[in-house]
């Protein structure tokens, strides 16, 4: 008491002394604990690795390629194969709302300077098909003084700098090794910012899935060498699908042959679908 | 420190513990190996079965189907666009033939604005008015080889020949191709390429008629050139004909189903087909029966005259009867 009184400083930094050997117990601890994290997460992470050099799949290897895609609404004739095909290859919801791919019409009228726009979802076009599980263009435009017009098919521009997979908070959509944007099914939350990031529209919510969703390329297909099934029907050749890295692809032959143009480049996304035939009105 | 602030500084710190081991337990063993999500999801979606299986996978059996449809202009239009996906084919059962093909045909060749002009395109009330009745595409067309065939005889016969050997037709077709009788048809001025393909037929058994099969049997291939050259040549002059029993003006307007390989009025516009202009009318109601009951055979003229009633033919064969024979200049 008297020791204390007479000198308070040294009972003070005493008092200090302790509780700063208390709170580097603490701290050890949740090193401690940190470093224990890390080391499960390492050994996690070396698990797969020990597949082999070859990823994906045993027999396809994804640095070696890099996908893109080509539309020639050059040669579009608006029949839709496409669409019908996509929805039947990837189990998209069998209603008229909800693609992966689709094709819009543009169509200039005589003295009008804006384009009349539809696509197969268009209640028109529905009407025409007779049901909502199959898709056609009416001809709503025969009596009409049509002075230009053309089919565009759309779908994902698997974007070199996706705006989806930046805004995606739990890491279920990514860019892969060759190019292609996919989901993870199993970790989507279904929060939807990726439908609403996108400048294409590309996506789509299922709400049967709870998970958002859009074109993937066929990965399921191009993986074991197979194209797309949208290019695989199309009976005119409108799209072209191949690999950057095969200087005689039909993709890198397309570009070449071609003065081509992608959508919105402003967005500063840099698309890998490549457009010839369309009106700057396309976006 | 005052204990309030020590307090919270442990809590938060062993809450970043808990965090942090949560964490590691419930991220995704394959999460961060190649960036911020899952590699096992890449190997995952790659495994899906593809749906469509390609023209490849069809040509494994249908080896005479692929063979017929990769040689035609429709080799661009796969399997599995008209005929559906292939997965689970032949075990599940059979994949569909298109029943409505009027429906699958104009998916492609209705003409729209928009289409691309190389697309082959039908204004379908014009090219098929009954599209939506009886009249199907695959009546005239075979879908994997959808193009007409038009074989092209090549003439090189000489009518002075011609004229001598057909001594022997004229009792029936008329010394002048003109035939006496309305169940015979004239000659005069009929397509000569038509003639050949015709007698070419009754001499190899493809058309088979009591009369024709023995006469033209008798011929040697350069007779039948001879002939055709003859025959061609002929003016076709009108010569008045029986009354006919059909309707005229019904007639004209089934002829539109016609007009295409016959012409408006009955012109052809291809030699290989018959002209029909100023024919006899017993004649073509004739053969338009012999088509429909299989007799005479001819896979477009068998998809026509199925649709047609006995009413229907004698009104086509008034009309055509009514028109002139003379080319249009």
């Amino acid at each position: 008491m008297k020791e204390e009184d007479r000198n308070p400083s040294q009972a003070a930094r005493r008092e200090f002394l302790s509780k700063l050997g208390r709170a580097a117990t603490c701290v050890g601890a949740v090193a401690g604990a940190a470093g224990l994290g890390v080391v499960s997460n390492a050994s996690g992470k070396s698990e797969p690795a020990s597949e082999g050099a070859s990823f994906p799949t045993k027999d396809y290897d994804w640095t070696q390629h890099q996908w893109a895609f080509g539309v020639d609404a050059t040669k579009c004739i608006g029949c839709l194969r496409c669409v019908e095909a996509c929805k039947k290859e990837n189990s998209v919801p069998q209603n008229a709302h909800q693609f992966r791919t689709w094709v819009e019409r543009y169509v200039y009228l005589e003295g009008e300077d804006a384009a009349h726009i539809d696509s197969q979802q268009d209640p028109v076009n529905i009407e025409a098909s007779g049901s909502q599980k199959e898709f056609r263009f009416a001809n709503r435009y025969k009596n009409a003084k049509v002075e230009k017009a053309f089919f565009v098919p759309k779908l994902c521009n698997h974007c070199t700098h996706p705006a989806c997979v930046q805004v995606c908070p739990v890491g279920a959509t990514y860019k892969t090794k060759d190019g292609v944007v996919l989901i993870d099914h199993e970790y989507c939350i279904g929060c939807r910012y990726c439908v609403q990031a996108c400048p294409y529209g590309a996506r789509y919510f299922n709400e049967e899935a709870g998970v958002s969703d859009k074109c993937t390329w066929c990965y399921h297909r191009i993986t074991k060498g197979l194209q797309p099934a949208c290019v695989e029907v199309c009976p005119v050749g409108a799209r072209i699908f191949g690999d950057r890295k095969d200087p005689q692809s039909p993709i890198n032959l397309f570009i070449r042959n071609n003065r081509v143009q992608v959508l919105r480049p402003e967005s500063g996304n840099a698309p890998n679908v490549f457009y010839v035939g369309i009106d700057k009105e396309v976006n | 420190m005052p204990t309030h602030i020590f307090r919270l500084l442990c809590l938060m710190a062993g809450a970043l513990v808990v965090a942090m081991i949560g964490k590691s337990i419930l991220t995704a063993d394959s999460f961060y190996r190649f960036g911020h999500y899952r590699a096992n999801s890449v190997p995952e979606i790659a495994a899906q079965e593809p749906v469509f299986q390609t023209a490849r996978y069809c040509l494994s059996c249908h080896t005479e189907r692929v063979a017929v449809w990769s040689a035609n202009s429709h080799k661009s239009v796969t399997c599995e666009v008209c005929h559906g996906a292939a997965q689970g084919h032949p075990k599940n059962g059979k994949l569909p033939v298109p029943k409505d093909a009027v429906k699958l045909c104009t998916l492609c060749h209705e003409a729209m604005p928009g289409r691309p002009s190389a697309q082959p395109q039908i204004e379908v009330a014009k090219h098929n008015p009954y599209a939506s009745t009886r009249q199907q595409c695959t009546a005239c067309h075979n879908p994997h080889s959808p193009k007409i065939a038009t074989a092209l005889v090549k003439l090189t016969g000489n009518a002075a020949a011609g004229k001598e050997r057909a001594t022997s037709c004229a009792s029936c077709h008329g010394a002048e191709g003109i035939s006496p009788n309305d169940t015979w048809p004239n000659l005069a001025g009929q397509n000569a390429a038509y003639i050949a393909r015709i007698l070419g037929a009754y001499r190899s058994g493809d058309q088979k008629d009591v009369a024709m099969t023995p006469l033209a049997q008798a011929l040697s291939e350069a007779d039948i050139q001879d002939l055709a050259a003859y025959y061609g040549g002929l003016s076709c002059k009108a010569a008045p004909s029986a009354s006919p029993v059909g309707d005229a003006a019904a007639g004209k307007a089934l002829a539109a189903n016609c007009a295409g390989c016959h012409g408006e009025t009955g012109i052809s516009g291809n030699p290989a087909w018959p002209n029909l202009a100023a024919q006899k009318p017993g004649y073509l109601v004739n053969v338009l029966k012999a088509f429909k009951a299989g007799l005479r055979k001819d896979p477009m003229m068998a998809g026509v005259s199925r649709g047609l009633s006995d009413a229907d033919m004698a009104n086509l064969a008034a009309y055509y009867v009514g028109q002139s024979c003379q080319p249009k200049k």
